[in-house]
């Protein structure tokens, strides 16, 4: 083992899962998952809420020991039929790797008149995202993605891959799961922040979909300034530039900035597209040297471990997060408060518009009830 | 011209490593780059080109977590033919098929002089036990497969059954060699059996002790008898397999037939 590596004990993503959630970001209409029944099947149902097909070829003991090429292209030929596909995915999981299983073949033998993207894939990488990088790989070879968008999209995993080395799930041999601090606590801490006068960062830095729930605590934030009286003190940053990124994403850039825009909410700096949050800390820090140096607190969302901390040493800082495991890596990097926005994820497939978070919830409550004690 | 890639299957023991590289040491005599890539867990397809030593193998430096490099794993051999092993698990633990699969991937991913050879040649194992056996092939990095046998009937019956396989994964043969046992009318029934799954006997190799006599000592015959007959052979069956532009897919026979040539 090199020696910088180190081991790791608590469960993490898995590179078939990620495979799976490019794909969808490709836009495939159908993902074949070729090995057992039940792999990946929590995350194979959340990306049908998410509008993809996603079937298994349910390799069982036998098709462990004489393979699966029949059943994957006569799955091939079935999914054509029921679905109708544009575009199809087929992504191996360690069973078929480990046997030998070769995708193309029963791609070849169900002669469909579909563009495939073949993935042969396990679970077996240390990092992820191996199984996004192979994934898109795969889909420049097959012509689905151009190589300068290839080329971009490594760059962006390899720091992906080191935001979580640094701060993140792959910083520590073992990190405790908590569900962060308790969410009306902080809330009044933000809203008394506000009514004080204090200057107010928010950052939204948050990783694709996510991001329609990261961004209600954009909105949540400058609601209740508003009610204060005290708009003028927030400025906001978010990664939520339309222009970057595969089409999906991009949608989902040129969604959250509409509702941003409806609710008479002005995004002053957007700091890079969505899938762009491992690379917007510096930006994040230049802008803040240059403009904001003088702000009381920030509140960053999304994935906030990849904000460096250099620039923000003077603020009091708060971030939300929806990994249990990063509350202790962020509390380390010197976040005074980290809440944790439980089961984010599920609640942002599926949608084109801003969800509520429970942080902002919280918040809109806070107001009203201190509102009223204070007229009483 | 065009790379030649090919592996050589036949049954376990009827001599393919030993033609390897007496093979890849005849071409390599002719000014050929050649490259041999041997995918057996035993791991001695090259030992003979080396002058006896062992060099270490893919999943020796994987196993050690070693960011390989092409330097670490390709070795210059007799008249520089580069020789690489893939290794395995020990025996009775892993998956080496699997470990077939990891390597290759390993050295297509590092060894760039993979690129500029006229031969390659896949040694691989007698017994495609599993998916990651016939890897070299359906990964696409072998375009000519040859089948070496004897005249007898078990290593006929492993002929037949590669031949099969062969045509179940659509990867043409390109002919039968015979490394003989001295069993009697052996060059006719190899002839015949060739012939009879549509392909065709490529070179003879008579049973002489002085094979076996420079594999003692860590050395091909072209290298340590390049006067002997038979390294004439090896000469003859480089330079048919050089010049070789036919291949087939290959029929098999019923079992009765087999019989019936080998009685």
């Amino acid at each position: 083992m090199a020696e910088k590596d180190i081991s790791i004990i608590h469960p993490r993503p898995s590179s078939i899962v990620a495979a799976l959630y490019t794909l969808r970001d490709l836009n495939v209409d159908v993902a074949i998952l070729h090995g057992p029944p039940g792999c990946s099947f929590k995350h194979a149902r959340l990306l049908e809420e998410d509008g993809i097909h996603v079937v298994t070829t349910a390799l069982d003991e036998n098709g462990f020991v004489f393979g699966g090429r029949e059943e994957l292209s006569t799955l091939l030929g079935k999914v054509n039929e029921m679905f109708n596909p544009k575009l199809i995915g087929i992504v191996g999981t360690c069973v078929s790797m480990i046997i030998g299983e070769e995708l193309s073949e029963p791609v070849k033998d169900a002669n469909l008149d579909v563009p495939v993207i073949c993935v042969e894939v396990h679970a077996g990488y240390p990092n992820n995202t191996k199984g996004v990088l192979i994934a898109l790989e795969s889909a420049c070879d097959a012509g689905v993605i151009t190589d300068e968008e290839l080329e971009r999209q490594k760059v962006l995993l390899k720091e992906a891959t080191n935001v979580e080395k640094r701060h993140g799930a792959a910083s520590k041999e073992y990190l405790v799961p908590s569900r962060g601090d308790l969410k009306y606590k902080v809330a009044e801490k933000i809203i008394n922040y506000l009514k004080e006068g204090k200057k107010c960062l928010t950052i939204m830095n948050a990783k694709k979909e996510t991001g329609y729930m990261f961004a209600d605590i954009t909105v949540a934030i400058n609601e209740v300034a508003e009610q204060l009286g005290v708009s003028d003190n927030v400025i906001n940053m978010a990664n939520v530039d339309d222009t970057l990124g595969l089409p999906r994403v991009r949608h989902h850039a040129i969604s959250i900035m509409n509702d941003f825009r409806e609710k008479g909410i002005e995004i002053h700096e957007i700091i890079g597209g969505m899938d762009e949050y491992p690379v917007t800390g510096e930006k994040v820090s230049e802008l803040i040297a240059e403009k904001y140096s003088d702000f009381d607190f920030a509140v960053i969302t999304g994935v906030p471990h990849a904000i460096p901390m250099d620039n923000l040493q003077n603020m009091d800082v708060i971030s939300v997060t929806n990994g249990p495991r990063q509350v202790h890596p962020l509390k380390d990097m010197g976040h005074s408060n980290v809440i944790v926005e439980i089961d984010l994820h599920p609640k942002t497939l599926g949608v084109s518009n801003i969800v509520e978070s429970e942080f902002g919830a919280t918040m809109r409550e806070v107001v009203k009830d201190m509102q009223k004690t204070e007229e009483a | 011209m065009e790379q030649k890639r090919i592996a050589i299957y036949g049954k376990g023991g009827i001599g393919k490593s030993s033609t390897a590289s007496n093979v890849a040491a005849a071409c390599a005599d002719e000014g050929y780059k050649v490259m041999i890539i041997g995918c057996d867990p035993k791991s001695d397809s090259s030992i003979t080109l080396l002058g006896g030593k062992r060099i270490p193998t893919i999943l020796d430096l994987l196993r050690q977590k070693i960011d390989v490099k092409e330097e670490d794993i390709v070795f210059d051999g007799y008249k520089g033919v580069k020789c690489v092993e893939v290794g395995g698990p020990e025996p009775g633990i892993g998956c080496a098929g699997r470990g077939i699969i990891v390597a290759i991937q390993r050295l297509k991913k590092v060894c760039k002089s993979i690129d500029d050879m006229d031969l390659i040649i896949y040694d691989v194992p007698g017994d495609i036990v599993c998916g990651g056996f016939v890897a070299p092939i359906r990964k696409g990095l072998v375009n000519e497969a040859y089948i070496l046998t004897s005249g007898e009937y078990m290593p006929l019956y492993a002929a037949n059954n590669i031949c099969k396989g062969l045509a179940k994964i659509d990867t043409p043969l390109s002919g039968i060699i015979c490394n003989s046992r001295s069993v009697t009318r052996e060059e006719e029934i190899v002839r015949k059996f060739s012939e009879e799954i549509g392909s065709k006997l490529m070179a003879f190799i008579p049973k002489e002790q002085i094979v076996q006599d420079c594999e003692r000592d860590g050395f091909s015959v072209l290298e340590k008898a390049p006067d002997s007959s038979v390294a004439g052979v090896y000469r003859e069956l480089a330079h048919a397999i050089m010049s070789n532009d036919s291949s087939v897919l290959p029929s098999s026979l019923e079992d009765e037939r087999l019989r019936e040539l080998t009685r």
